[in-house]
């Protein structure tokens, strides 16, 4: 990663009732990704840092990034009416010669925008990256300089957020940590299949080699010039331990039925 | 000798689509990975969707068969673990005993067969009238009806289902104590068969999975039964019926 070469991770766990990760959305339709992107994640520790939104990003957007979903979640839209409390028509793109934006014309008077968050959503995010850095990073988060969000203001986390650094590299650091459902899933998946000890969780990581690309790596955070550039990815499944205590008296199972267990085996 | 086999499928890739979504796509994948000559021996398969992130193909055939071609298209070639299991299925046939409960998974496609059907079709009427002997084959297409075709024939197949303890004080509509079996998936398939249009070329069926409890009446009857599938649409992931060890009630 760097020339000293000694590299930490980062992990961090992000749920909330309302989570929303946005990586293209513009005007009225505000969508959310169906997992953390990496921009949230930058966003998020660069607030945690206390950076302005001028400063500088290349050493967190080079962070190494892998996400594993504990618990998708489902989506929630949100409807909005958006009017001005005075009556007055509603503000266009198109700016008169004082530098005022125009009111549109014909008048119109109430925006219909839609939002899209994730409710109740599990994700434990790994960021790998030269250990002082990590070091520094995991004091902001414990001690953040502006107040933390996932994806967007509205949606704070929920605690615990920071799970801690950890040495070794960032794929065996998400395999090894357990899984963080809430506990009334964990214990309706522990029912379904036996209390098993591992579950296979999705997960993506951040891979040169790998197949998709995302756009979503931010070169500037300043309000009047955001970029962002694209990364690759892969998609894989990771084996976590799910922190249940296996029943003896139910042989581990493939959803229930398994033929091979009476095959001598 | 019979060959039980489980090949692990992966749902994100484009061969796996064509696979799970047609079986007859899935049919000819699976007559592939036998060496011998289709019509010599009756393959018997069901792709089972517990976890539908991860399906698991199931499939007994008489000769030892070969899983690298559906490894390679619609699974993952290079991963860890094991890609396909083939074990030896004697030693199931071996444990039958009458009197001897099992666990049991079945998909069927429930059918009569009536020459005088209550609403025939125009096709059916033609063939009523033209004096054709042969009578209608019509799917069962109620859950109640499904699974009583499933409960009157189980003497015939060599077992019968126990009725369930943790449901002692309930009764069914005739006042009977149910029985310890359910219907875990109802799906009807449509799909044309070859490259004709016409109607003759539509197979439709529908696919039943019955789970539930068994206990054995005849162990000649049910091995033959599990070696040769039970119902009709077998070559499209009907009739595998499969035994496992009972969970235990919490």
């Amino acid at each position: 990663m760097t020339a000293s070469g000694r590299t930490s991770v980062l992990l961090l766990r992000l749920a909330a009732p309302l989570q929303s990760w946005g990586d293209r959305s513009t005007f009225n339709r505000r969508e959310t990704r169906p997992e953390p992107t990496k921009s949230g994640v930058v966003g998020l520790l660069a607030a945690a840092a206390g950076r302005s939104r001028h400063a500088a990003l290349d050493d967190l957007a080079g962070l190494a990034l892998g996400i594993r979903i504990d618990q998708p979640g489902s989506l929630l839209r949100d409807y909005h009416t958006v009017s001005d409390h005075r009556g007055q028509p509603l503000l266009s793109a198109a700016v008169s010669a004082r530098g005022l934006q125009k009111p549109t014309s014909p008048a119109k008077h109430t925006h219909i925008t839609q939002r899209f968050y994730l409710q109740d959503a599990v994700f434990l995010a790994a960021v790998e990256g030269p250990a002082e850095l990590i070091t520094t990073l995991e004091h902001a988060v414990r001690h953040p300089a502006f107040p933390l969000a996932l994806g967007r203001r509205s949606c704070v986390p929920a605690q615990p957020l920071l799970l801690g650094q950890r040495t070794g590299p960032l794929q065996d650091a998400l395999r090894a940590e357990p899984w963080q459902a809430s506990p009334s899933v964990r214990k309706r998946w522990g029912r379904q299949n036996g209390n098993a000890t591992r579950i296979d969780l999705p997960a993506t990581l951040d891979d040169p080699a790998g197949d998709d690309i995302r756009d979503d790596v931010p070169l500037s955070f300043a309000p009047t010039r955001r970029t962002y550039t694209t990364r690759r990815t892969s998609h894989t499944y990771l084996s976590a331990p799910t922190g249940l205590t296996p029943d003896p008296t139910r042989p581990p199972s493939t959803g229930g039925h398994d033929p091979f267990a009476l095959l001598g085996w | 000798m019979p060959y039980l086999s489980r090949i692990r499928i992966n749902p994100l890739r484009a061969e796996s689509r064509t696979l799970l979504a047609g079986p007859r796509a899935l049919h000819a994948a699976v007559q592939g990975g036998i060496p011998g000559l289709p019509a010599e021996e009756r393959t018997l398969w069901r792709l089972d969707a517990d976890n539908p992130h991860r399906p698991h193909l199931f499939v007994l055939t008489t000769d030892k068969p070969d899983w690298t071609h559906l490894v390679e298209q619609a699974g993952w070639p290079d991963a860890d673990g094991e890609h396909y299991a083939v074990r030896d299925y004697t030693p199931l046939l071996q444990q039958l005993a009458t009197g001897r409960n099992f666990a049991f998974r079945l998909t069927a496609n429930p059918v009569q067969n009536t020459s005088r059907p209550d609403k025939p079709t125009p096709r059916q009427q033609q063939r009523i009238e033209a004096g054709e002997r042969r009578s209608f084959r019509l799917g069962h297409r109620t859950a109640a009806a499904q699974l009583n075709w499933f409960l009157t024939r189980t003497d015939r197949w060599g077992f019968d289902i126990p009725t369930a303890p943790h449901l002692d004080d309930t009764h069914d509509t005739d006042g009977e104590p149910p029985r310890d079996v359910r219907i875990t998936t109802r799906q009807r398939r449509a799909f044309g068969k070859g490259s004709l249009s016409t109607k003759e070329a539509q197979v439709v069926m529908n696919a039943v999975t019955f789970e539930g409890r068994l206990r054995i009446t005849d162990p000649a009857l049910l091995t033959e039964r599990l070696l040769n599938g039970i119902g009709p649409s077998k070559a499209y992931g009907c009739g595998l019926l499969t035994l496992a060890p009972l969970p235990e009630r919490a």
